[in-house]
């Protein structure tokens, strides 16, 4: 569909944006959800939203989206314009979400490049029932609240501009199109949209533009006719419309009683034509309209009572514009590099050899470096700050989440959140999303017991998680927690002996046995549910956080819940590593992976028969890897009276290496391998030193 | 619409012309299209576990590049590394690449009609592998290499060849 028309620039814009309005919504409703009703903000809100939607894929021509945005809109316009208040508003809230989560996957959908062919016709069917079921509620309970009536038969009672100014003034446009113009109408809202900016006020006709292909016809007859409010000349609302395929634009300057009075006359025999044209449709639109419907119109405010609470939906654009621009991530990352370039430039100039001549006057000389070092070290910050987004959104997902299993499962559960200002890196977020979406749904379906058993079990029958955000270390922790009823440790680890992973001799911690769900294929859960329980969770919950360098540690207390703590680095493109040398060759390694440098006896190596090497330190065996050997470093001997022993752990897992020499700790930029080379194991990228050369980076979990 | 003039231009002298280099008692030659520039030699960072001919890394203002030696490449001798020691960095398809080669000679234009097709050698001649022609310039003859072949790993092709013909000779005796 969208395809027909020239949509590839505005198509990100539009993901960009719709994406979002949905996340706000969906923000908003799960807020309100335990709510008695939503207010009347919210209301306005929601029905700005699905306005806005609606509008943006008429113009990308995603029909399904319209179509449900539109009914829900209708709905939204009906409460805000009647206020019943007796809406099931538990019943309006699951709504709401179906549409916001119908429009998130179709988004999905046309962000991967596949036509958003969802279905909408159920929704729409349930949106239509409850949009009749609330209309007869009111229509029984209160005839005195009923919608104004002959909303679009008297245009002259009800166009009353929002704001006006003395600076404001009234426009009449009339625009008339070339006869062969496709798509007109499309044309016609790109030019009201255009003067959405400047305008006070708006309204037009035909109305329904977007959602009737006729009305193409209809402008291409009768023309397009506006009426607007700004404080702005002719001229610059010459400039501001799309003149291409437009015959003839005139535009008159009226005064505001002649505004208020509408389209003129013959324009209301124009709408009379526009029935007699249009489809069956339309007519029965129009007879539905007559049964006192209103229809939400675009910025067409009605006089109400006063003291009837209104807000406008103009109103939103007067706020302040955001100071946010996007930015191309691509256009980030090589900024990023960039600035890593920078400072390892520096340190090529400040630590350069030449400069090591006894005697040489440099005072003057640092001072300039340090001046650079201080700004390079700025730098780095600001481009690695703008990397960091707050997790909020991602744990607003959660919410919604949380309420619609717990929903399906008839659980009553809460989900506190907390730390959710915690920033990470861009890439981090991206990836953290679905396996941290796993772990809750995990919680709510296996770890929160039924009402029943929790009642059964002595505890407060609306259970608690606890998701939780915190720095600590150069990691940032994300820590749910549910008060369930635990993991079953035996269950585990009868499973695991089902399934051959585990000999019967050896005995296990209990973060080594609750480790075992990690595995593929592992659930104890005898029955599949909807939601999850199939196996396929928590592997990849362990896989896609390695991806970003996290790892996964559950703790658990039968009868009292469970802990998972995911531990993920801030960030992935600058590390913290020691900077070693193993004979002639330089390696480094990232400096939370060292627990410690030791000095070892020749006495405490351990040759096994089986060719492995072990060392003892203190009490532990732990293996020796002698990269030496291991990479063939020229002119290297291993001599454990004359070398250090490095202790690095990964995932809890310890492992010894000898290096020659120490040379220190630096910030360091990962740099992939070339991919000429073959994947050597044990060396998970290179970086450039102070001294311009290339050292390898050694990956720990690669050695064990 | 320069720009194209322009690159158009640029491709007509650069037709034809050729970087020499020697490596051993050979002169050999690679198109000037593909030469990004000539560096001296620098520190390699070995990388473990690869071909011998693939000496390392080298840092060319910021980006890591692997650097491969020429003379190993055609099982030539291994030489030390000294001062007229060159790194020719070459861009093959997007891959950048530096060649370690003892000593550069000069650019050359060898017209196509100069180029003979290499003689069938025998086997058991490396550097056969990646020479696609024999230019003629004057009374010496440069042998032009295909940096493609040069960089790609076909030890295994090779293998597979020799498997193939060591076949075709069976057949052809049974």
């Amino acid at each position: 569909m969208g395809q027909d028309f020239n949509t590839e620039g505005m198509l990100d814009i539009f993901l960009f944006e719709s994406g979002q309005l949905i996340e706000k919504l969906d923000e908003l409703v799960i807020e309100k959800k335990d709510a008695e009703a939503f207010d009347s903000d919210d209301i306005n809100e929601i029905f700005r939203v699905m306005h806005t939607i609606k509008g943006s894929s008429g113009i990308m021509m995603f029909e399904n989206i319209t179509k449900v945005s539109h009914k829900l809109e209708d709905i939204f316009y009906y409460i805000r314009e009647s206020q019943p208040d007796n809406i099931p508003h538990k019943e309006l809230v699951g709504y709401v979400l179906d549409v916001s989560g119908f429009i998130a996957g179709e988004l999905d959908k046309i962000r991967d490049g596949e036509e958003p062919d969802g279905d909408q016709s159920e929704i729409m069917k349930n949106l239509e029932r409850f949009l009749k079921e609330i209309k007869n509620e009111i229509e029984k309970d209160d005839k005195k609240e009923l919608p104004p009536e002959n909303v679009y038969v008297a245009p002259t009672q009800f166009y009353i501009p929002p704001v006006s100014t003395e600076n404001s003034h009234f426009y009449k446009i009339h625009m008339t199109y070339r006869p062969d113009t496709m798509m007109s109408n499309v044309r016609a809202y790109a030019a009201t949209y255009a003067l959405k900016e400047v305008a006070e006020d708006l309204l037009f006709t035909p109305e329904d533009i977007l959602t009737n292909e006729e009305s193409a016809d209809v402008i291409l007859k009768e023309g397009f006719k506006m009426l607007l409010q700004a404080q702005c000349s002719k001229d610059e609302i010459l400039g501001m419309i799309d003149s291409s395929e437009v015959e003839k634009i005139d535009i008159f300057e009226c005064t505001a009683k002649e505004y208020q009075l509408g389209f003129d006359s013959s324009s209301d025999e124009n709408n009379m034509i526009i029935d007699l044209t249009s489809s069956v449709d339309e007519i029965e639109k129009k007879a539905e309209q007559e049964k006192k419907e209103p229809k939400p119109g675009d910025y067409v405010i009605k006089s109400k009572e006063v003291g009837k609470a209104k807000k406008l939906a103009k109103n939103e654009n007067k706020q302040p514009k955001q100071a946010f621009i996007s930015i191309n991530v691509e256009k980030m990352d090589q900024l990023l590099d960039l600035i890593g370039e920078i400072v390892i430039a520096e340190a090529v100039v400040s630590q350069n050899p030449d400069l090591k001549v006894p005697g040489l006057e440099l005072s003057n000389f640092n001072k300039a470096t340090a001046q650079l070092m201080k700004i390079t070290s700025d730098l780095q910050e600001v481009i690695m700050s703008m990397r960091m987004m707050p997790l909020n959104g991602t744990f607003q997902k959660m919410n919604r989440i949380v309420f619609d299993s717990a929903r399906k499962l008839d659980k009553d559960i809460e989900l506190v959140i907390s730390g959710e200002n915690t920033e990470v890196d861009k890439n981090i977020i991206e990836n953290i999303s679905d396996p941290l979406m796993h772990i809750i749904r995990n919680s709510v379906d296996h770890g929160i017991e039924t009402k029943e058993d929790r009642i059964a079990a002595g505890k407060d029958p609306k259970g608690v998680i606890k998701l939780t955000a915190k720095n600590e270390g150069g990691k940032v922790l994300i820590v749910v927690e549910d008060d369930g009823q635990g993991l079953n440790k035996d269950k585990i680890l009868a499973k695991a002996r089902k399934n051959g992973l585990i000999s019967k001799d050896i005995e296990y911690s209990d973060k080594e046995i609750f480790q075992f769900i990690t595995l593929p294929g592992f659930s104890t859960k005898e029955k599949v549910t909807e939601l999850s329980g199939r196996g396929v969770g928590m592997d990849v919950v362990v896989k896609n956080l390695g991806n970003i360098g996290g790892t996964l540690e559950i703790d658990s207390v039968q009868g009292k819940g469970s802990t998972m703590t995911l531990k993920i680095p801030l960030t992935l493109a600058i590390i913290t590593g020691i900077v070693l040398k193993i004979g002639s060759s330089t390696f480094v390694v990232e400096t939370n992976a060292v627990k410690e440098f030791v000095r070892v006896s020749e006495g405490t190596i351990i040759d096994n028969p089986t060719g492995d090497t072990a060392v003892r330190i203190r009490d532990e065996i732990l293996p020796l890897v002698n990269l030496g050997e291991k990479y063939k470093i020229e002119g290297y001997e291993m001599d454990p009276e004359r070398d250090i022993m490095a202790v690095l752990e990964h995932e809890g897992k310890k492992v010894c290496v000898f290096i020659s020499s120490l040379i220190g700790e630096q910030e360091i930029v990962v740099k992939p391998i070339p991919d000429y080379f073959k994947k050597v194991q044990g060396i998970s990228g290179c970086t450039q030193l102070g001294d311009g050369s290339v050292a390898l980076i050694l990956d720990v979990g690669g050695l064990i | 619409m320069s720009d194209i003039i322009e690159d158009m231009l640029e491709e007509d002298t650069q037709k034809g012309m050729y970087m020499t280099f020697r490596s051993g008692k050979e002169c050999f030659g690679i198109a000037i299209k593909y030469v990004n520039e000539i560096i001296g030699i620098q520190n390699i960072t070995a990388i473990p576990e690869a071909e011998e001919y693939i000496k390392g890394l080298i840092n060319l203002r910021g980006k890591i590049i692997p650097v491969i030696d020429i003379r190993l490449r055609f099982k030539q001798e291994p030489l030390q590394y000294n001062d007229r020691t060159c790194i020719i960095v070459i861009d093959v398809q997007s891959t950048v690449i530096g060649l370690i080669v003892e000593k550069i000679e000069e650019v050359v234009t060898i017209q196509d009609e100069d180029i003979d097709p290499p003689p069938k050698l025998v086997h058991g001649n490396a550097m056969n592998k990646y020479v696609w022609g024999l230019g003629k310039v004057g009374e010496a003859v440069k042998l032009l290499i295909d940096p493609d072949r040069l960089i790609k790993d076909e030890d295994l092709e090779f293998m597979e060849e020799a498997a193939e013909e060591a076949q075709a000779e069976e057949d052809a005796e049974s």
